[in-house]
């Protein structure tokens, strides 16, 4: 039973994948339509207009939602198989919010408005806020519950949160920009950061295929995975970079996105089973398909303003995390004596 | 220390802060200064800088904290759980979004009807409880609920951000990360009503708060309605909340802290509602003025101190091996 259903998800997901990019590149402001995409994808459009609405405005954002599903689908499953946390996110636990915190530290003090400093600045803030989760998930020596760790995710987004909301109001002249940097747009054509971005997202994702097999060790227990001669620790290094590395680098792309990295490794263990081997992937392509949609309907619903795609990934993320919670009543376990 | 003193504590602590915020700032005023602004004969200057710049601050600042730290202790004593505070459970969230949408519902005031920052309260402290399915003593399940459904409303207030124009956006910007810059009289008196109303229905209940500290069945025993005496205190946790978010934005943590180191000063019982109220005009006006002063002249917003102190706070709590001991 199990096989067939596999392949056939393994058919359809990156068949819908397509589909949604091809939508992409077909909907939205510009009055390029369906029709024009299909003749300029197959090099017979030699319109300047369409030449410009779809190869300097469409494509990159295509680009960049495929990167940016991928990326925190990716970091999604890595996190939630180090942390053993099926809640853990990079958004609910601080990643994005350090990665935020470290551009708005570059743009306002150090004016690192250079895409090279821009993605530098953000890893340095996405590693430093990993390397925090990682402790804290280490701290209560495997007895952390997994809404606690939540908890303490939100206890670092707020400090972070609150310093670089200050950023935004002490340099004005970045609020503007910043309010909707923020909100995790995908709109904003940064031309040079694009690709920078992608390789770093390749080199990411590829480094996440790499950690598949100490990673299975380690969902084993520490002792097992020992035996098998995969190290626990490098192991969790190794995750918590490739983590940074990728959150980094799509917040640097396109502000904190939320919920992503909850909802497609979610989706994926559903379809595709507990092992990392065959979550990872799914999550990468559901996590793809899943920003594709959310940018459709980002620039579809409220035509022809813009609904932030942030938004959108919290109207079907948040509600997830209330259903997943009420459902699992293991999550709300807890040390006894922590409550009063 | 008898109990009495240790709860009172708070007062002389909250009386010189309350000095050093009318004296503290760009200029400094002498004592002799403030009392000649507040009681005259002083100058003019003197005068407008007292009584309409430092003196409704201060009294905003004390209006936020009391309502925040006492919403703080009616809902841990209400879902027995010490993490339990309006900015963790959406409610902060709910009232910022309220303004939000007043303010593109009626373009024309910035921030006018501050109001509506207690009525989304409720809404938001009703609907959280219906998501997590009544205030149960499970663990973190309603926190996480209400992080769900803050982060929701969260986004509701981006895209609220996002369409209105900048001058708004700006000014709602800058109030939601929690400011007591510029608050006049007519809101802080609007709102200091308002809280004396709800404090003294606190009081009227006080009785039967006393109670929840009792397992559920002794309660019912007693002849009390649990369900009603739920539902009142949450509204009331919620109609406080949404007073301090209506004048002061969403301040962070306030709610959170400011119980527990109230049971600190009086560790038996449940959580002491009055004292949590004056420590959280403590905390208020603390970092207000901390806010004011540490990186004169640039000013920094009450809730940016406040998320800035209460994230490794609420870390610290979470990591202690032993959660909760007593006292």
């Amino acid at each position: 039973m199990k096989a067939p259903k596999a392949a056939l998800l393994g058919v359809l997901l990156p068949l819908s994948v397509l589909l949604l990019a091809f939508a992409s590149l077909s909907f939205g402001a510009g009055g390029v339509g369906w029709q024009d995409s299909l003749h300029w994808l197959l090099g017979a459009s030699g319109d300047a207009h369409v030449d410009l609405v779809l190869g300097e405005l469409r494509l990159p954002r295509l680009l960049k939602a495929l990167a940016l599903g991928a990326a925190l689908g990716a970091a999604g499953v890595l996190l939630q198989t180090v942390t053993r946390n099926p809640l853990a996110e990079t958004g609910l636990l601080g990643v994005n919010s350090g990665a935020a915190l470290g551009v708005a530290l570059g743009i306002a003090w150090f004016a690192g408005q250079s895409p090279a400093a821009q993605i530098g600045w953000a890893l340095g803030g996405a590693s430093l806020g990993s390397l925090l989760v990682l402790l804290l998930a280490r701290a209560g020596g495997g007895q952390t519950s997994p809404l606690r760790l939540v908890l303490a995710g939100l206890a670092l987004t707020a400090t972070c949160h609150s310093l670089t909301a200050w950023l935004a109001l002490v340099s004005t002249a970045y609020l503007d920009r910043y309010r909707f940097w923020l909100l995790g747009s995908l709109a904003h054509p940064h031309a040079g950061l694009l690709w920078p971005g992608l390789v770093l997202i390749g080199v990411g994702l590829t480094a996440a295929m790499a950690l598949v097999r100490p990673l299975s060790a380690l969902a084993l227990g520490d002792d097992l995975a020992r035996a098998l001669g995969q190290g626990p620790a490098p192991a969790r290094v190794g995750a918590v970079t490739v983590v940074a590395l990728l959150t980094g680098t799509s917040v640097a792309l396109a502000g904190p996105i939320p919920f992503l990295g909850l909802i497609a490794p979610y989706c994926a263990r559903t379809l595709a089973g507990v092992t990392i081997a065959s979550q990872l992937p799914y999550s990468i392509l559901l996590g793809s398909a899943l920003m594709l949609s959310a940018d459709l309907s980002s620039r579809l619903l409220l035509a022809p303003f813009e609904v932030p795609v942030s938004a959108v990934l919290a109207g079907i993320g948040a509600p997830l995390l209330i259903w997943m919670v009420n459902r699992d009543a293991t999550l709300g376990l807890m040390p006894a004596g922590s409550e009063r | 220390m008898t109990k009495a003193v240790r709860r009172l504590a708070p007062i002389p602590l909250l009386l010189v802060l309350a000095y050093a915020a009318l004296v503290a700032g760009t200029p400094r005023l002498s004592a002799s200064q403030v009392y000649a602004g507040l009681f005259g004969p002083g100058s003019d200057w003197l005068f407008t800088l007292v009584t309409q710049f430092r003196l409704p601050r201060l009294c905003a600042a004390l209006v936020v904290g009391i309502g925040l730290g006492a919403a703080g202790a009616l809902l841990q004593n209400l879902t027995r759980n010490r993490l339990a505070s309006p900015d963790v459970l959406g409610i902060n969230d709910g009232a910022l979004l309220a303004l939000a949408l007043s303010l593109i519902l009626n373009p024309s005031g910035l921030l006018g009807p501050w109001w509506c920052a207690v009525a989304g309260a409720l809404i938001t402290a009703v609907f959280t409880l219906l998501a997590a399915g009544g205030v149960g003593t499970r663990g973190y399940r309603v926190l996480v609920v209400g992080l769900g459904i803050a982060s929701l409303l969260r986004a509701g207030f981006d895209i609220a951000l996002a369409t209105l124009p900048i001058f708004h956006a700006t000014g709602l910007y800058a109030f939601s990360v929690g400011s007591l810059a510029g608050r006049a009289w007519p809101v802080v008196t609007v709102a200091a009503a308002l809280l004396g109303i709800l404090l003294t229905v606190c009081w009227v209940i006080s009785r039967a708060l006393a109670l929840l500290c009792l397992h559920d069945d002794s309660i019912r025993g007693l002849g009390v309605n649990l369900g009603q005496l739920r539902f009142t205190v949450l509204m009331l946790a919620a109609a406080l909340a949404g007073v301090a978010v209506g004048v002061g934005g969403p301040i962070g943590f306030v709610a959170l802290a400011a119980p527990m180191l109230a049971q600190r000063l009086s560790p038996d019982g449940g959580i002491p509602v009055w004292c949590s109220a004056s420590i959280g005009a403590v905390l208020v006006t603390g970092a207000d003025l901390l806010g004011r002063i540490a990186a004169a002249p640039v000013e920094v917003p009450v809730g940016v101190v406040s998320g800035f102190l209460g994230g490794p706070f609420l870390l610290w709590l979470l990591m202690r091996p032993k959660a909760y001991g007593a006292g």
